[in-house]
């Protein structure tokens, strides 16, 4: 199920409908008049569709994961991942989902060549060894029908350990053009990244890193 | 006579003022400007732009400052190199016609020794706007590498776009308001 990482530095999937990566008429949501008429006349299948696990596939330009960390004190130094694939499974009705997400380390980016060389190296993430990390979660949180956490396992350096990501905002929406169900949200979690095994730069970087998520998946 | 003393005493301020201030170059390597903007209600996109350059001055006793901070608007990042090219393209930065992207600030304000405000205009598409910079960070230190005091921290702001006139998709949903995260690190000169 899940899509072969790219190989750092090739094309990405062309833009779809008219080739506008964001927004543009092509990727406009239904207009919301006509996505509550459609809503009204479709709430039945819409409730039966939802009473099974739907997938959904990760869109790579709306789906990033940055992170923060704390240098010397005083400001916050960020990256991210370019490369992220993956597929995540929703029941709404029984609030349940899983996910499965593989992120190429060697597609990390901080705006800063040296330091991408830096973070790609023997001493942080070892790409060349450990080319994939990974999350894995078949934990969702809900509150009511509001999901609020995803709670897994997060795989950098082969080295797994538990992860809960709060949901900051989570919904789903209806395009048109494409006419397809997006769902996303945004994501945050910290962990101390000693706890993988990357002490480079402690105590002057700091040990916690907040990580930041992007996503949007849309139904298969 | 009272306002010939004020002047008076503003001048000799000054004069103290300029002999203390110091000027800090921005440090590219820990110096970024990422926006985020909501998607369709979905989800936060961010961005960043990678080629910047700048200087501020400090002057710490009389808790003054300016500051003059660019960037290129054609190193905008997202990670989604046809979202690069559609940021630059001219519905946004139109960066083929105005590539810097200018900060410039002549009042800060200071929470006892550290500055927690910074306010002055922001130039984008050629045209200017007040904005003022908060921090939610600051702190001063000696990098042990270079053996020299650098000054920085966390900022952020929102800014409307539509102001500096790039309403692109603002009729199907696309937001008007961008969050700015800034992160600043300059070095003593």
């Amino acid at each position: 199920m899940m899509t072969t990482p790219r190989a750092p530095g090739t094309a990405r999937d062309p833009p779809r409908g008219s080739g506008l990566a964001w927004g543009g008429p092509a990727r406009r949501p239904a207009p919301v008049a006509r996505a509550t008429l459609l809503t009204a006349m479709l709430g039945g299948a819409a409730l039966l569709a939802h009473a099974v696990p739907q997938s959904y596939a990760i869109d790579p330009e709306q789906t990033h994961i940055h992170w923060e960390l704390r240098h010397f004190g005083t400001s916050t130094s960020r990256g991210r991942f370019d490369d992220i694939s993956g597929n995540i499974t929703l029941d709404r009705e029984a609030r349940r989902g899983d996910a499965s997400i593989t992120i190429a380390t060697g597609s990390v980016s901080t705006g800063f060549g040296p330091y991408d060389g830096v973070v790609r190296g023997p001493y942080v993430l070892s790409t060349t060894a450990y080319p994939k990390a990974y999350f894995v979660s078949n934990r969702f949180v809900f509150e009511g029908d509001r999901l609020t956490a995803v709670e897994g396992v997060l795989t950098l350096r082969d080295i797994g350990r538990a992860l809960t990501l709060r949901a900051l905002r989570f919904s789903c929406r209806t395009d048109t053009e494409p006419a397809r169900e997006v769902c996303g949200g945004d994501f945050e979690a910290e962990f101390p990244r000693s706890a993988y095994e990357v002490t480079h730069s402690l105590p002057f970087v700091a040990d916690k890193v907040r990580v930041v998520i992007q996503i949007e998946a849309a139904r298969r | 006579m009272g306002r010939l003393l004020l002047t008076g005493l503003i001048a000799t301020a000054a004069s103290i003022a300029h002999a203390e201030s110091v000027t800090y170059a921005i440090d590219p390597s820990h110096t970024f400007v990422t926006f985020e903007a909501n998607h369709f209600g979905t989800s936060t996109l961010r961005g960043r732009f990678d080629r910047k350059d700048g200087a501020v001055m400090i002057d710490k006793a009389a808790k003054t400052g300016k500051a003059e901070i660019s960037v290129d608007a054609n190193s905008v990042s997202t990670g989604v190199p046809a979202l690069d090219t559609q940021l630059k393209g001219k519905d946004f930065l139109n960066a083929a016609e105005f590539s810097r992207v200018t900060f410039s600030a002549d009042k800060f304000s200071f929470s006892g020794d550290k500055v927690s405000e910074v306010a002055g205009t922001l130039t984008l598409l050629g045209k200017t706007q007040p904005v003022t910079l908060k921090a939610t960070h600051y702190n001063c230190y000696l990098n042990p590498l270079i053996k020299r005091e650098t000054c920085g921290g966390d900022f952020e702001t929102t800014i409307t776009r539509s102001r500096f006139g790039m309403p692109y998709g603002l009729d199907y949903g696309l937001p008007d308001d961008i969050h700015l995260l800034i992160q600043i690190e300059a070095i003593k000169q």
